[in-house]
């Protein structure tokens, strides 16, 4: 039934390519000029991306070039090696409240069952694109990271007293079938990919249910419950707007797209940024998700 | 001893503090915690001062330093300056230095006795830096880099290097600065070294993500564990009998 899965301690990429009709994503004009040097050579087909890039290429119009480019994004299990990349993209997971992120970014790449890490084959950089995983709050409940997460979705649900008092109780009682969806990109990254991440986490989940070596820790997966933090604006008054946006009717514009759709599942009203979803709905979000990206 | 800690959830301690023998300089944060484990450390022997520099925070990269003086960059405003020499010692010479380059903390790095500096740094400057900072200097670099500022922590006592730096570099530098050099990384494999710590001749603070290796050879090549915040040590220190290991 699962013969195509080998989750061994080698590590295997699950390939996902993707076209692109956008820049290969880097940080500076000169690593864009690296990476579309390089790629030619993977991709003979490629059509019109041209071969003769000046390496040291101080001009930042890219408007010069035009054509599909080719990126290979492969998923890969978390490892050790990606802690400073993963700590980028977390930086700003509980706003700008001083926790110990560096910690609770280990215990992601710990778990290396369950989680996914998006990067670009080949890349000498090691540079992380997104981040999926989801951790048990129970099995993690030790983790003084844990207490200040804890501690920070508390207060920021306190202004409503019954959500509030259903947050604790999904997080204290609860919390052996309560898990925390982590799930941090870089923002320009292509929504192609984002049903396969998704995909990937979920499929994950229920293998580990399955394949994780002890009672304990299969028990740990079945979640009931996933705890998403997200980051939304909301229009404050009639007039002003954080954020422009073509829609003019929006009232709430999230920074993650499937962060609509999940909150259009939820089964308890979100505080602009805490969400609790039901695991039985994970499907419905799949199939938006995929109607929702090729509609984009 | 070395400490472990964080500005604002951001390692890089060097960046946003100066430490000296004479005096520590610390940027002004949201929360207190990064001041006052600063002033734990060193209340009572140097004073610790909360300041910016041309209103930023990155005041570790901007200005150099020893006991005998402090440089800034052109970009440091009149009531910066004049902050600065109001509450450091009298026998700290603050000066403000009109250089192209004007990240100062990048481009030199030095001890009491020795400097070295970017290749490409003024004549003017380096004359400044000799007059003020009372040093010996020599434009290096280290590992190919030219900002040695950056990828170089030394003290009266010890230095840290790029990693990459290879033995015959180490060797060259570790005879013109007279001090043993190890090559080594910090923040769990952060190969700027004085962005992620900063150090004086008794006492050094890493960032928090620093392992527990790289805390010990920052220890050990620094000579923190019997380090006494002692001004005389170093003249008493030829008639001494160094501790046995």
């Amino acid at each position: 039934m699962r013969s195509q899965l080998v989750k061994s301690k080698a590590r295997r990429p699950k390939r996902r390519r993707q076209g692109l009709k956008s820049w290969p994503i880097t940080f500076s004009p000169f690593a864009r000029a690296l990476a579309l040097a390089r790629m030619p050579k993977r991709h003979s087909q490629n059509p019109t991306s041209s071969v003769n890039i000046p390496r040291h290429s101080h001009s930042s119009d890219d408007e010069s070039f035009d054509g599909v480019i080719q990126a290979d994004f492969s998923f890969f299990d978390p490892k050790p090696q990606d802690f400073h990349g993963a700590k980028t993209l977390l930086q700003t997971y509980l706003d700008d409240h001083e926790w110990d992120l560096s910690s609770f970014v280990d215990l992601i790449l710990d778990q290396t069952t369950v989680g996914t890490v998006v990067k670009i084959e080949g890349d000498e950089d090691e540079g992380i694109f997104a981040l999926v995983t989801a951790l048990n709050f129970h099995r993690y409940r030790e983790h003084r990271c844990f207490f200040t997460l804890k501690e920070f979705l508390l207060r920021k649900a306190r202004q409503d007293k019954a959500v509030a008092d259903r947050l604790r109780l999904l997080l204290e009682e609860q919390s052996r079938v309560v898990g925390l969806l982590v799930s941090q990109r870089m923002l320009n990254l292509p929504p192609q990919l984002l049903p396969h991440l998704y995909a990937a986490l979920f499929d994950e989940v229920s293998w580990a249910t399955e394949d994780e070596p002890t009672e304990e820790l299969r028990n740990s997966f079945k979640f009931k419950h996933y705890i998403i933090l997200s980051k939304i604006y909301v229009q404050k008054s009639a007039q002003q707007k954080r954020k422009p946006s073509n829609d003019n009717d929006e009232a709430i514009i999230y920074v993650k797209a499937e962060d609509e759709i999940f909150h259009k599942l939820r089964n308890y009203r979100p505080t602009g940024l805490v969400m609790a979803v039901e695991v039985d709905k994970i499907a419905t979000f799949r199939q938006e998700l995929a109607s929702l990206i090729s509609e984009t | 001893m070395a400490t472990r800690l964080q500005f604002e959830n951001n390692c890089e301690v060097g960046v946003f503090s100066k430490l000296t023998n004479a005096y520590c300089l610390v940027a002004i944060g949201g929360s207190e915690n990064f001041y006052s484990v600063f002033e734990s450390e060193l209340a009572d022997v140097i004073p610790v001062v909360k300041t910016s520099i041309g209103g930023t925070r990155i005041i570790g990269r901007l200005c150099a330093g020893n006991k005998n003086g402090l440089l800034l960059p052109h970009t440091t405003t009149d009531q910066e300056l004049q902050h600065l020499r109001n509450s450091l010692p009298d026998q700290v010479v603050v000066q403000r230095v009109d250089e192209r380059l004007s990240a100062l903390g990048n481009c030199i790095a030095c001890n009491d006795h020795v400097a070295l500096t970017h290749t490409d740094l003024d004549r003017e400057t380096e004359e400044m830096i000799a007059d003020v900072l009372g040093v010996e200097v020599f434009r290096q670099t280290i590992a190919g880099n030219i900002l040695v500022g950056s990828y170089c922590a030394f003290s009266n006592r010890g230095g840290l290097v790029h990693p990459h730096t290879s033995i015959e570099d180490l060797d060259e530098l570790s005879t013109l600065l007279q001090v043993p050099l190890v090559a080594g990384t910090v923040n769990r494999g952060s190969e700027v070294i004085a962005a992620g710590m900063t150090v004086n001749d008794w006492t050094a603070f890493c960032g928090s993500d620093t392992t527990a290796t790289e805390l010990s050879v920052i220890e050990s090549v620094f000579k923190l564990r019997e380090a006494q915040p002692s001004a005389i040590v170093d003249e008493m220190r030829k008639s001494l009998i160094d501790t046995y290991v």
